[in-house]
């Protein structure tokens, strides 16, 4: 079955994969904060533009990066559309009863760049390092315990639960269940996804009594297998460099 | 020979009002294999939850290793009695091979050279060397079972207990997990269904039905007992029934 790895491609070689994961996830942080606080469509444009590059020397494939995306594209879409159609403003342009303002284009085309220039960063920050390394360099960067594990266990579990969800539905369709737009449905998904949630929470304890099992006191400890080398620094300034220049473009309008 | 285990007393209630342990009394000496057998719902992986503390009975005394399972001493308890689950994706909880298998030693604070060795030896140790750096999610299930092993084994423990070690798992897979279970010199607890690899492993069988022991004696002798066997909801394995 499709598996949703984002670190699929972590295995490749590129200036973005040798990059120390600690460095890669601030300096890339920092970038993507000073995009998103623009305020200029142009500049915003010009993000864009940087973060297609950073994909293109990370080497994931374009259409991995689309797939994995087309959700935060649809939602962009949809926003796009409504804040185009109801922001207040001088009038750009009239279809039919629908009139779209020049401000209300200016704010849908200047967030839509944000969000997508965000979410693009997310590949080469993320998806050029194994997941398990990700995690470690959080951990050194002092992102609460918590919030690592939740991640750790949802990333470990997804490809279980998937396949459990998987599991449950084909035994619902074994037994002539058909989807259909209709109360029964509705009722019956309310069900399984129930009767998932349950299973999900029986595992948790089980899970729970392996670590506790193995020593495990709350904190979750692992070993640090990171280095820094001159490089990531070297490459920790790019990136900063390119976050200062965007920021002062967007200032000086 | 001295003691591995001493369990004296253990009454168990689930907080649903169940009994399911009713005044355990067990002895199982050092280097010994026991095989523990039982209907579904016997109490077989309560009782084993209680080895380790996971699970603590009510006004009942439990010793390993002649410690006695209290909070003060839980870690140490836990270094030396292992759990092998029977679920092996309840087990292999970290994203890789290496993490899950450095789970138990980096938790005892061995030093980051130990912890590297013992992840080294343990995987040598299931013949799986080469699966560090492996996601636990994309192995078989026969694999997961093998990586389970090795996440205990790293801890060095000295007794090693099994929850339905070979369920699942296909003929291949399981012959060799018994031969990998034959080779180690621990003190060994088998939990299961699987009364042929009881009768190759281990060299004493506790019956156990209701949540009470009924039977304490040599494998052989328990296991080809026909009517002691089907009148706790049991079959004598094939290999005797003949």
């Amino acid at each position: 079955m499709h598996l949703p790895e984002i670190d699929k491609f972590a295995h490749l070689k590129s200036p973005l994969h040798s990059w120390d994961p600690r460095v890669k996830i601030i300096s890339i942080s920092i970038l993507i904060l000073s995009i998103v606080l623009l305020k200029d469509p142009r500049v915003a444009f010009l993000g864009l533009i940087l973060a297609i590059i950073l994909v293109f020397l990370s080497k994931i494939p374009f259409s991995f990066v689309f797939v994995h995306l087309r959700w935060v594209l649809f939602f962009v879409l949809a926003l796009f559309v409504i804040l185009s159609l109801t922001t207040p403003g001088n009038l750009l342009m009239r279809l039919s009863f629908l009139s779209i303002s020049r401000e209300g284009a200016r704010l849908s085309l200047l967030i839509s760049l944000r969000a997508i220039s965000a979410a693009l960063l997310i590949f080469p920050m993320i998806g050029t390092t194994r997941f398990n390394l990700s995690l470690k360099a959080l951990q050194k960067i002092r992102i609460p315990d918590k919030l690592i594990q939740l991640l750790m266990f949802t990333y470990r579990y997804i490809f279980l639960f998937l396949d459990e969800e998987k599991r449950i539905f084909t035994a619902a369709n074994s037994r002539g269940w058909v989807r259909k737009t209709n109360l029964f449905t509705l009722k019956t998904t309310g069900n399984l996804v129930g009767m998932l949630l349950v299973r999900s929470f029986e595992r948790t304890e089980r899970i729970r009594d392996a670590m506790v099992s193995r020593g495990y006191s709350g904190r979750l400890k692992t070993l640090d297998d990171l280095t820094l080398c001159g490089k990531d620094f070297f490459k920790a300034a790019l990136a900063i460099t390119g976050a200062i220049m965007l920021s002062l473009s967007g200032w000086m309008g | 020979m001295s003691k591995a285990i001493r369990v004296r007393n253990l009454e168990y209630v689930y907080p649903d009002g169940t009994k399911a342990l009713k005044g355990i009394d067990l002895d199982i000496l050092k280097s010994e294999s026991v095989g523990l057998i039982g209907p579904n719902g016997a109490g077989k992986s309560t009782l084993l939850l209680h080895l380790n503390g996971i699970l603590k009975g009510q006004q009942s005394s439990v010793e390993v290793l002649g410690m006695k399972i209290e909070e003060k001493n839980l870690i140490k308890v836990r270094q030396k009695v292992a759990i092998v689950f029977q679920e092996p994706d309840d087990q292999l909880f970290m994203p890789t091979v290496f993490d899950d298998v450095a789970f138990g030693p980096i938790n005892a604070d061995y030093p980051e050279e130990k912890v590297r060795a013992k992840v080294k030896e343990a995987l040598k140790g299931i013949r799986m060397e080469s699966y560090e750096k492996r996601c636990s999610h994309h192995l078989s299930f026969g694999e997961k079972k093998r990586i389970s092993l090795a996440t205990v084994l790293s801890m060095q423990p000295e007794i090693l207990i099994l929850d339905e070690p070979t369920s699942n798992l296909d003929p291949r897979a399981r012959r060799h997990l018994i031969e990998l279970l034959k080779n180690l010199s621990l003190t060994k607890i088998v939990a299961g269904h699987d009364l042929e690899l009881i009768l190759e492993i281990c060299q004493r069988v506790i019956l156990l039905d209701e949540g009470e022991i009924v039977a304490n004696a040599d494998t052989r002798g328990v296991l080809s007992n026909k009517s002691l066997m089907e009148s706790h909801g049991l079959e004598l394995p094939l290999s005797l029934a003949a």
